[in-house]
């Protein structure tokens, strides 16, 4: 359905480009959730806008690399182009829904707009798609709730008006930036619930991003990890909860306090993630890793297939089974 | 435990007044919370946003006014004691706020800030006892002393997060009042901040009162969990009682709503939450009624009040448990 291919992103420049994403490749099934998850700056909602064709402008630009949606290049096209191209059916939604939401305008009209643009219909008919689609994700009295303003709803209502909006398009692939890291534990339940429904429901590719990797944990298919712009580990859910090679994300998994329940002193990962550019070589963990080598500073890590579907940029990788 | 009570909060009240369309209305913030707080014990409090866990904190060490109510330190009331007696007491109870970035001046060098508590009080007595102390502080909390000239913008969200606790340890407290200290930074970082004030706990025998959303962070760090729920108490106990055996209907929800990293343990679609509450729409009875799975008649009209439940000092406000 999504392939990425060697996606780079670059900012400053063009004669001393920065790169802030570098060479991230993945691809996305129908009715898969693949889960994107890195730490702050990382690269991965840079990753998601330039998916989405949504890059802000002038800033960064992708310098290198396809987005292939369907197998057609989307990569250069502005979202308006997609939808003339017909390659409209893709969907966002964002972190904060109340940055997102006019908070002027009724929930109900702002639905019917984006089904105006998608579907050709308008009035009372696109009112009643709004309706229909508020009922798709289960909003609690969906024909009260069109003439409600934003600030009449809960945080987690609003976020069900946002993926309203987004399922307007009838989408094939729905990028989800951080949708429930605003919301209580309690709601973020209802809505990864949700996603889920929806995906299978619809058949919609998912591309999930978060820095939670309990989240991940639940709801993804897949998952990718990132670090420093750079895809590190790839696998299925269970192989990378399982048997995480990627020292990266063995640190990420050892350093939550819900998988520490007792210890006295939380592992960690020393140091900070590296500013964009400053690895001039090798690999990017180099100065983190605990099992770092002499080769890791000089040499780019290769990727390697450590089993089927579960890859790896590691030189020297975790070897499978270390964990219970 | 009675013996070594540095704070005590008996039956705080704080209302704010708020305008919604058109009308005032009263909300009741706080609604009759008391805690206890022991020497060197860390007490979390958890709830959802809203809940008044965050006016709790802020209350105590006195940015909010409390409608009605007693916090005692160490024996002695804070509300209505005067002002130089109350800035000695101040000088005790300190706060880490939730975003170091809101809470830090720009302006300032991390030294001036971290100093500056010291500053008003007139704990210095020299100049170069002032930069000892800013320099031994800082190296406490993992930080290079140079750092003293610096600007906030020269460090990092976890280095800033630890300017904050920083000039919530100078000079030497009682008690730290910790809202969200860690919600704002990544996992690799948080876990050096928890350490670090897992640490501090034990190193300067402080007293925390860690304010969180987070159920996993509170479990690392405190011995004590309360459970907020609409400006209520609805549960305390240990904390691993809390985590492992949570009795109060919202607690359970709570513990279960938590994402687990395991893939082999997916929650989605099979646990109940409901929707939260409005603050300006109170239910009658318990407040939770309306989510809660096994409300009677009861509790649509009578509130529930803590009891003693069980061992491990546990107290819970429930009819049905």
């Amino acid at each position: 359905m999504l392939s990425v291919r060697d996606l780079t992103v670059s900012v400053g420049p063009e004669t001393a480009p920065v790169d802030i994403v570098a060479g991230v490749s993945f691809d996305l099934a129908k009715g898969e959730i693949l889960g994107l998850v890195g730490e702050s700056g990382c690269g991965k909602s840079m990753t998601s806008l330039a998916v989405m064709g949504l890059l802000p402008q002038p800033g960064p630009r992708v310098r290198a690399g396809r987005v292939l949606l369907e197998g057609s290049d989307v990569t250069q096209l502005q979202p308006w182009q997609r939808v003339e191209a017909g390659h409209g059916r893709m969907a966002m939604i964002f972190q904060e829904p109340m940055t997102s939401l006019n908070p002027v305008r009724r929930i109900g009209d702002q639905i019917a707009e984006a089904v105006r643009v998608h579907e050709g219909i308008s009035g009372a008919a696109a009112l009643s798609r709004a309706r229909e689609l508020l009922e798709l994700v289960r909003m609690p009295d969906p024909g009260m709730q069109l003439s409600a303003y934003p600030h009449q709803l809960s945080g987690g209502q609003r976020q069900r008006v946002m993926i309203a909006i987004a399922l307007a398009c009838r989408p094939q692939v729905l990028v989800a930036d951080e949708p429930t890291t605003a919301l209580d534990v309690t709601i973020q339940v209802q809505i990864l619930g949700l996603l889920r429904e929806l995906c299978n429901r619809l058949d919609m590719a998912v591309l999930f991003i978060t820095h939670d990797m309990g989240v991940i944990a639940q709801l993804a298919d897949r998952v990718s990890v990132m670090y420093a712009g750079r895809i590190v580990e790839t696998a299925a859910v269970d192989a990378l909860f399982g048997e995480p090679r990627h020292h990266y994300t063995r640190g990420l998994m050892d350093c939550m306090p819900s998988r520490n329940s007792g210890v006295r002193r939380l592992p960690t990962i020393s140091g900070q993630p590296p500013v964009p550019g400053t690895v001039a070589a090798g690999c990017v963990f180099a100065l983190r890793c605990a099992a770092v080598h002499d080769e890791c500073r000089v040499a780019a890590p290769p990727r390697l297939e450590a089993s089927q579907g579960h890859e790896v940029l590691c030189a020297f990788p975790l070897a499978g089974g270390e964990l219970p | 435990m009675s013996g070594d009570v540095i704070l005590d909060v008996r039956e705080m009240m704080v209302s704010f007044s708020a305008r919604r369309a058109g009308r005032k209305y009263r909300v009741q913030a706080v609604d009759g919370v008391s805690l206890s707080l022991a020497q060197g014990e860390v007490l979390g409090i958890v709830g959802e946003s809203g809940c008044g866990k965050t006016t709790v904190g802020r209350t105590i060490v006195g940015l909010v006014q409390p409608g009605s109510g007693t916090i005692k330190f160490k024996g002695t009331e804070m509300i209505g004691a005067g002002s130089s007696s109350l800035r000695a007491m101040r000088l005790n109870v300190r706060m880490v706020f939730q975003d170091p970035n809101a809470s830090l001046n720009p302006r300032r060098t991390i030294g001036d800030s971290v100093a500056e508590a010291g500053d008003i009080s007139g704990f210095f007595k020299s100049r170069a006892e002032r930069s000892a102390a800013i320099a031994a502080t800082l190296t406490g909390v993992g930080l290079n002393p140079s750092f003293a000239t610096r600007y906030p913008y020269e460090l990092s969200g976890g280095q800033r997060q630890r300017v904050g606790i920083a000039r919530a340890i100078l000079p030497t407290p009682s008690i730290v009042i910790a809202d969200e200290p860690v919600s704002a930074l990544d996992v690799s970082v948080q876990a050096q901040v928890l350490n670090l004030m897992m640490d501090l706990r034990d190193q300067l025998r402080l007293s925390m009162l860690f304010i969180s959303h987070d159920l996993g962070v509170i479990g690392q760090i405190s011995s004590r969990v309360a459970v907020m729920y609409m400006g209520r108490v609805v549960e305390q106990a240990g904390t691993r009682t809390v985590l492992e055996h949570p009795l109060h209907p919202y607690t359970r929800a709570l513990v279960a709503a938590i994402p687990k990293p395991d893939p082999s343990k997916r929650i989605l679609g099979a646990i109940e939450t409901g929707e939260p509450p409005s603050l300006f729409t109170r239910p009658h009875g318990c407040a939770y009624a309306p989510r809660c799975p096994i409300a009677s008649d009861r509790c649509l009209v009578d509130v529930p009040t803590l009891r003693s439940v069980g061992t491990d000092g546990r107290t819970i406000a429930c009819h049905n448990v």
